[in-house]
C-alpha cells in the first residue's frame, strides 16, 4: 500500500502518515488511531502548500514509524515484488508525486531512499518545526524531505524550514535558504570505516563510486576509524524507546482512535484498546522503553545514554573540524524483505549503526545514490552540495 | 528480565502480551542487555547528561490559548461520546 488516502488528485506532495493534514484521516499506521482526523495540519504541509506544493495524499508508515521501511504498517507493507520500499521514496520515484514530507525517527526515510534511489534530507534539528507530527522520540526525530533530485529537495526544504513559535524546540532563524550548492572543490570528506565494513557488498560499491565521484570533482576523502557508531545506536534506542513509552501513553482508546469491543471497566478498556491497536513491535518499544526508566535501570541505561549522547557530539563534532564531511552507508543493503514481526526489534536496532548519529545528535544527513552525508549542524548547503556533485557524477 | 518483572512492566503500561510475545520480548530484553554492555564500555563519569541536542535552556510557552475548536469536531474522533463528553465505563457505583 503507497497511498492510503487521496487529498487533492492534483496535488503534488505526499505526506506521511506521520504528520497532520487537516481533515484527512491520519493513523501513524497504527490501528490505536482508526478513525482519527486531525483539525488542523502541520507546520511543514502548511508551508508546503503556501509555497505552491499541494499535497496529493498521505502516503503509508510502518507503526509510529519505528519499522524499517513501513512493513508492519497497518495497512499492509509496500511491495515491488517481493522487495520491500518505503511508500512516500516509491511514489517519488515512479514520478507519482514531486516530493515527499517524512519523518525521520530511526532512519526510516534515509533508507527508503536508498532503496528506491532517490534524494532525502533529513535537516539540522530544529529548523523545521514539529509542530502537527505524530511524536514518538521528541528529542531526536525531525521533518524531512524526499525528492527524485537535490534542486527539488532543496526548494522543498527551503520552503518548509524557519522559526515555528508552537514549537518549543524551534530555533530562532525565520529563514533557511537552501539555493546555495556550490562547488565541493576542496571539500574534506571521510568515510567511516567500521560502517563500511559492516554493510554489503553493493553498499560499499556505491560508496566506492561516491567517492571516485568526489575525488572527480575535486574533493579530498580519507578513511578514518569512528568506533562510536554502535554505541551512538544503543544510545538513541534507548532514549528513542524512553520517549516513545512515554508519547504513545496517551493513546488509551477513549479520545480518539481504536477502542476494544469488549471490557467491563476502565482498566479493561485501556488494556484490551491498546492490545488491539498496537502491533508487537509498538509494544515491544514501549515496554522496553518503559524499562529503560525503571528505577533499577535508570542510571545505566537512561541516564547514560544522555552521557553517550555528549561524547558521540564532541567526538563528532571534533570529525567534522578537520572534514567538511562524513560519508556512510545509510543502511546495511538495499534489497529488504518481509520477515516476521518477532524479528524486528533486533533488526531495527542492527540497521541503528548506520543512521542513529543524526537523530541522537541532531546534524543533519541526506541520501542520494544510496549513500549518506552527514554534516555539521546548519551545513545542509554543504550536503547539498555534494549530493549534487555525486548525482551529476553519476549520470554522466 | 524476568516473566514476572515484565507482567509488571505490562500492567504498567495497559497492555497484555500472550505467552509466546512475552517468550519474544524477554528475548528482545536479552539482547538489548548485550547491546548495554558497549555503553558500559565508555567512561561517563565526567560527561554531563546532553537533553537537548541544542542549548536550550526553558522549552516550556505560556499558557496562552491561541487555538479553540468547537467541541462537536473534538469528541468527532472519540470511539464513543455524547453530546459533550468522551464516554468512559462507569468509575464509581
Amino acid at each position: 500500500m503507497r497511498m492510503i488516502h487521496t487529498v487533492r488528485p492534483d496535488g503534488v506532495i505526499a505526506v506521511d502518515d506521520l504528520l497532520f493534514v487537516k481533515g484527512a484521516p491520519t493513523t501513524a499506521g497504527s490501528r490505536i488511531l482508526e478513525g482519527f482526523e486531525p483539525l488542523f495540519s502541520a507546520e511543514a504541509v502548511e508551508r508546503l502548500e503556501k509555497a505552491g506544493y499541494p499535497v496529493a495524499g498521505i502516503s503509508a508508515v510502518g507503526e509510529f514509524g519505528l519499522d524499517l521501511l513501513g512493513e508492519f504498517s497497518y495497512q499492509g507493507p509496500t511491495l515491488e515484488g517481493t522487495r520491500l520500499v518505503g511508500a512516500a521514496a516509491s511514489l517519488v520515484a515512479d514520478g507519482s508525486v514531486e516530493g515527499a514530507l517524512n519523518v525521520d525517527l530511526n532512519g526510516t526515510p534515509r533508507r527508503a531512499a536508498a532503496v528506491s534511489g532517490v534524494v532525502f534530507i533529513k535537516p539540522t534539528y530544529g529548523t523545521v518545526s514539529r509542530y502537527g507530527i505524530i511524536p514518538c522520540a521528541c528529542s531526536g526525530e525531525q521533518v524531512g524531505v524526499t525528492a527524485r533530485d537535490t534542486a527539488t529537495a532543496a526548494k522543498l526544504l527551503s520552503a518548509i524550514s524557519g522559526h515555528d513559535e508552537k514549537d518549543g524546540t524551534s530555533l530562532p532563524a525565520e529563514h533557511y535558504d537552501y539555493s546555495d550548492a556550490g562547488e565541493i572543490k576542496g571539500l574534506h570528506v571521510c568515510v567511516i570505516r567500521e560502517l563500511l565494513d559492516a554493510a554489503s557488498e553493493e553498499m560499499r560499491d556505491l560508496a566506492e563510486q561516491a567517492v571516485q565521484e568526489l575525488k572527480a570533482a575535486g574533493a579530498a576523502v580519507d578513511t578514518v576509524s569512528f568506533p562510536l557508531v554502535s554505541q551512538a545506536a544503543t544510545a538513541w534506542q534507548i532514549l528513542m524507546s524512553a520517549e516513545t513509552c512515554n508519547n504513545i501513553s496517551r493513546y488509551d482508546g477513549v479520545k480518539f482512535g481504536h477502542r476494544a469491543a469488549s471490557y467491563s471497566n476502565i482498566d479493561e478498556l485501556y488494556i484490551n484498546s491498546r492490545t488491539e491497536g498496537m502491533n508487537l513491535l509498538t509494544k515491544a518499544v514501549i515496554l522496553y522503553g518503559s524499562d529503560v526508566l525503571s528505577r533499577d535501570r535508570y542510571l545505566n541505561c537512561y541516564d547514560r545514554s544522555l552521557r553517550v549522547r555528549r561524547i558521540v557530539a564532541e567526538e563528532t563534532a571534533k570529525l567534522l573540524k578537520d572534514y567538511n564531511l562524513i560519508l556512510t552507508p545509510p543502511c546495511s543493503g538495499r534489497d529488504y524483505h518481509e520477515y516476521p514481526i518477532a524479528e524486528a526489534f533486533d533488526r531495527v536496532a542492527e540497521e541503528g549503526v548506520f543512521s542513529a548519529i543524526p537523530n541522537l545528535i541532531g546534524i543533519p544527513a541526506i541520501v542520494v545514490n544510496g549513500i549518506q552525508f552527514m554534516a555539521a549542524s546548519l551545513q545542509e548547503n554543504t550536503l547539498l552540495s555534494a549530493a549534487r556533485a555525486v548525482k551529476e557524477g553519476s549520470a554522466r | 528480565m524476568t516473566i514476572e518483572a515484565l507482567k509488571d512492566l505490562q500492567e504498567l503500561n495497559k497492555l497484555a502480551l500472550t505467552p509466546a510475545e512475552e517468550e519474544t520480548v524477554l528475548g528482545i530484553f536479552e539482547q538489548m542487555e548485550r547491546r548495554e554492555k558497549g555503553l558500559l564500555s565508555l567512561n561517563t563519569e565526567d560527561t554531563e547528561v546532553m537533553v537537548h541536542v541544542m542549548p536550550l535552556s526553558n522549552i516550556l510557552r505560556e499558557d496562552v490559548r491561541v487555538q479553540q475548536f468547537p467541541l462537536e469536531d473534538l469528541l468527532k474522533s472519540s470511539p464513543e461520546h455524547t453530546e459533550d463528553s468522551w464516554q468512559v465505563p462507569r468509575l464509581v457505583k
